[in-house]
This record gives structure tokens, sequence and C-alpha cells, in this order.
């Protein structure tokens, strides 16, 4: 995969190792001091302007790792500013580039509203103080010699929640945050991160504690075709997890639960949305809480599972993996009675499996916990299919209009179409992520890169239906819903 | 009324859990859902002193068996 962020991912992923590693040996008091020192031994600096600076990113990246704020203020956001890491870049702008000829056409002059652009020696030149970016110079350019420079992590936040203090630095406006992650791996410095919970649950496990960890159904296909759900429950049983359970099941328990909910919303003429993408449920409830009525109540796959566990074994600890970050926020939402413990992605799981020498090793295809149905929940459209699975099932003969959002941008839209009352659609299917879950901001491989990998482990799975899955495993008497 | 637990695994060791399911009965029970928020907080380092809970922001220390004397004076007590 080509990203802009591969020397920063090694970096991260080397404090995750040495941090889950000193958990497991019980040294963290002791080392986490010493760590910058070990990763930034000096006296030269490797990517910033000195040694002090990188120990200091790294020294925050540790209490991130630890499940901390990077400096000391107190903030319940998961996703947090790295602030020695941010390299205060231009906010917005347009700027002239050397493509300009000083051409006498001057098209960007003439394009200006706002009389910002005048022409010096060798090109043209914006005056800052006067423009007001809204572009039609760069597309009135012939050589297209103006450039509009905006922060990568300003760009990509879907709910314009990224702001920055006098000295430049990034600031997230957690009122606006809807947790999902897309600014991480959007900064080409690294200077945004997430608190893990890593640390807790290996103390957890360490503890003697019995912790089960559930695998999100988008895990398919991201390790290739080798690594299979079976792989997943060795290595995790090795790393000291009591069981893993396919999160797959729990799309089938909410397809099965949300089918029930849409028929009698359908019947009665009421438009509703689904409510297992936690970023979306964060931007209902942040920036359309009108439409709360409107969002089902029936709980995501990871809480259907994280019952279905504690049912059983109460008292278990349970963990969610995946590619996802919003999840950590929804773990944080007290008010749901037993959803997931914790939660976690996968660079954080294989941290902690490196740091204790466990792999993910080829293991046959044969283990399975859901429908198909449940496994493709992780892909765009895949929610609504298992729904219309359900009508199915149900013996339900209704065809509803879905609307199904692909990305968190499409959400706001449809969301704000249904807050006006002009949704053309019954229902809106939200996911956060372009893609859905697979392409989460935590995933491991793109998702047209692992699609191959995916399409055959789910092709290599049996047909069974959604209700008869449930029924096999117990699962079909689960309490399903928020309240 | 936003109450944060610690979920961290000093406070989990400590009971945090047990607080948790407690005060989600006690909120349910006393029909207080849509005046009380409860949040699961990340450990704030505060272990010694856990298990660490904040009732609009400001830190208290909780023992399990100490939730519904707790939950009557500082919480149904403030609403």
């Amino acid at each position: 995969m080509v990203t802009n962020d591969a020397t920063i991912l090694r970096v991260k992923h080397d404090v995750l190792y040495e941090v889950a590693k000193m958990a497991w040996e019980g040294t963290l008091e002791e080392g986490r001091e010493e760590l910058p020192y070990k990763m930034f031994p000096g006296p030269q600096a490797q990517f910033r302007c000195c040694i002090y600076k990188e120990r200091e990113i790294i020294k925050q990246r540790v209490r991130l790792a630890e499940g901390q704020c990077p400096v000391g203020k107190d903030s319940t956001n998961v996703v947090q500013v790295i602030n020695a890491a941010c390299e205060e870049c231009p906010i917005a702008s347009y700027v002239v580039t050397d493509n300009c000829r000083k051409c006498m056409g001057k098209a960007c002059q003439n394009s200006c509203n706002f009389g910002a652009i005048s022409m010096d020696d060798t090109r043209a030149h914006i005056d800052p103080s006067k423009c007001k970016e809204c572009g039609k110079c760069a597309q009135a350019c012939p050589y297209s010699a103006i450039a509009h420079l905006e922060r990568p992590c300003k760009k990509i936040c879907p709910v314009d929640a990224i702001t920055y203090d006098e000295y430049g630095i990034c600031v997230i406006d957690e009122k606006k945050c809807i947790q999902c992650g897309a600014c991480v791996h959007s900064c080409p410095f690294g200077a945004i991160g997430t608190k893990t919970f890593m640390v807790d649950v290996i103390r957890l496990i360490k503890a003697g504690q019995r912790v089960v960890a559930m695998v999100a159904p988008a895990t398919e296909g991201q390790f290739g075709t080798d690594i299979t759900m079976a792989s997943w429950k060795t290595a995790l049983k090795k790393l000291g997890f009591a069981d893993m359970i396919e999160v797959g099941m729990g799309g089938d328990m909410t397809a099965w639960a949300e089918a029930q909910e849409w028929a009698e919303g359908y019947k009665e003429g009421k438009k509703m949305t689904t409510s297992c993408c936690p970023a979306f449920v964060n931007m209902i409830k942040q920036h359309f809480p009108t439409l709360l009525d409107n969002m089902s109540t029936t709980v995501s796959p990871m809480c259907a599972v994280s019952r279905f566990v504690k049912e059983k074994d109460p008292g278990t600890i349970t963990v969610f993996i995946g590619p996802c970050i919003a999840k950590k926020s929804e773990t944080l939402d007290l008010n749901i009675q037993d959803n997931a413990d914790y939660a976690m992605t996968f660079g954080e799981i294989r941290a902690m499996m490196r740091a204790k020498g466990v792999e993910l090793e080829p293991e046959e295809n044969s283990y399975q916990e859901s429908s198909v149905y449940g496994k493709r929940f992780g892909n765009g459209g895949g929610v609504t299919a298992a729904v219309v699975q359900c009508f199915a099932e149900l013996g339900e003969d209704i065809k509803p209009e879905v609307m199904k959002c692909n990305g968190a941008a499409e959400c706001k839209k449809a969301l704000l179409l249904m807050k006006v009352g002009k949704l053309p659609a019954d229902f809106i299917e939200g996911m956060a992520c372009v893609g859905g879950c697979v392409g989460g901001p935590s995933k491991h491989k793109a998702e047209n890169e692992a699609k191959k990998a995916r399409d055959t482990l789910i092709a290599g799975a049996d047909k069974r239906n959604v209700y008869e899955n449930l029924k096999n495993l117990g699962a079909d008497k689960v309490h399903m819903h928020r309240q | 009324m936003k109450v944060t637990i610690c979920i961290g695994s000093a406070c989990h060791l400590k009971g945090s859990r047990e607080i948790i399911k407690e005060m989600q009965e006690l909120v349910a029970a006393n029909g207080v859902k849509d005046k009380v928020d409860l949040n699961g907080a990340f450990c704030s380092g505060n272990c010694v002193n856990g298990v660490c809970v904040t009732v609009d922001g400001t830190l208290h220390s909780l023992q399990p068996e100490n939730t519904k004397a707790f939950f009557e004076k500082e919480i149904m007590g403030r609403l």
C-alpha cells in the first residue's frame, strides 16, 4: 500500500511494541522514561530539528499507548494531538508556484473579486490578508500555477473539528469530533494519535482475568488468504485470551433485530438509520441530535457479542479487535449495558503479539461463527444486504429504499436531508469510512488490496441462514436494544 | 450531568465494573436516564485513589460497596 505515512507507522508501531513488551514484562514503571533515549540515541536527529524534539514526541506517544493524553491536560477524547509532533502547517492558503509565467492574459488577476493578486518581478503574488480563499484564481490559471495548500488533517475531517491555537498547532474541537480517526493517518508528520487500552488489556490478562477477544467482521482478508479466523483464534489464545469470537456473528444478531425494527418502522412510515457504526452514531448525537429518535435502538454487533459472552460467563472482560478507532469511544458510552470493555486496533493487538513472540500463522479456513451476511457487515452495503436477507427469513414482503452512505461526507448529506424531511429513501445505512469498516482508519491493507483475499475467505464459508446461525449458537435470545 | 468512571486496569481490578453496573441500575431505577450521562474514562494516572469517578469534573474516590450512598449524595443530591 502506498501511503505517506510508512515511516511514521514504523515509529508508531515501534513505540507500541516497546510499551507492550514492558507491560508484559512488568517493567513499564522504570522503562517508560528510558524509551525516548533508546529509540533516539542521538547525537544526530533523524527526522526533526533535534533529538530533544524527537524524544519529546516519543514520550507523548508512550503516554498515548498507555491510554493517557499526550500532555498533562485532561480530556476524554480518544483522538488526540501529539503537539510536539505538529509542524504547524499552513492552515489553508492559495500560493503561486513556479509554474507561473506572468502571462499577458492574467486570468488570475481578472478572476479575483477581492483585489488580492498583484504582479511582482517574476510572477503573480497573492496578498494573504486580502485573499478569501474562494479558489477562482486557481481555476482560472491556464498553467495550473496556483496551488491550494490545506492542512491534510483539516481537509480530511468530515465534521470540521480541526482548529489550531495561536501558535498554529492543531487543536481538536472535542464537541465536534466524532472519533472517526480519519485525521490520524492523514497527517504526514504523525501528529495525531489515539489513546489505547493495550496496557490495560495486558495487565488484566496478566492478573489472571478471563479476557475474551472479539474479532471484527472486517478482519477476514486483511492478512491474506492464509490467515483465517482459526489463525486468529490460535494466536489470541497463545497471547493469553481465554477465547475468541467472530463479531460477524454479532452482525447476524444486529441484522435480525434491526430487520424487525425497520419492518415496524416501514409500516408506520417512520424513516430510520442504522446504529452499528460508532462514528456515524457520534455524528447523529453531536451534529444531528433531533434525529436521535430516528436512529435504530438496536445495539452494534460488538455489543451484541459482548452481551452474548457475558450472559454465559458473567464477569468476563470483552475486547473488540478491528480496524476502527471510533469503537474505542463506543466502549466509553456506559449508558449501554454490557458492551465491550475495551476496543483495540489491528496495530495495537499485533504489537502485543510481537512483544510476546506470537504470530498469526496460516490455518485451514474451517472456523465459522457467522453467516456470510454477518461477515459482510464490514463492507459498505453489507448491513442492508443482511437486513434484506432477514426480511426474507422473517417472511416480510417489503422492499424499502435504503440510502447506503459510503463515508462520512455521504452520511452527513443524508442526515441533512433527513433533518429537513427531504430524504428520498426510507432508511439510511451510515458508514463513516469509505468502503465500510474494511476502509477503517486502522486497517492493515487498503480495501482494494485486501478484496481478493477477503472474497476468497468468505466464499469458503458455508451458506447458513442468519436465524439458523443464531439459533444454533444460542444467540437468538440476547437483549438487542440499547435500553 | 456527566459522570465518568475510570475503566483502566487498576480501577477495573478494584471493582469499577461493579460500580458501573450498579450505577446503570440506579440510574434506571431512579428514572434519571435523561439527566445522567455515564461515561467510561481512560486511566488518568490516579490509580492509588481508585476507583476514580468524576461528577461534572470533580474527582471522587469510590469503592464498590459505597456506590449506593455515593449515588444518593453526589448524583441524586445534585440533580
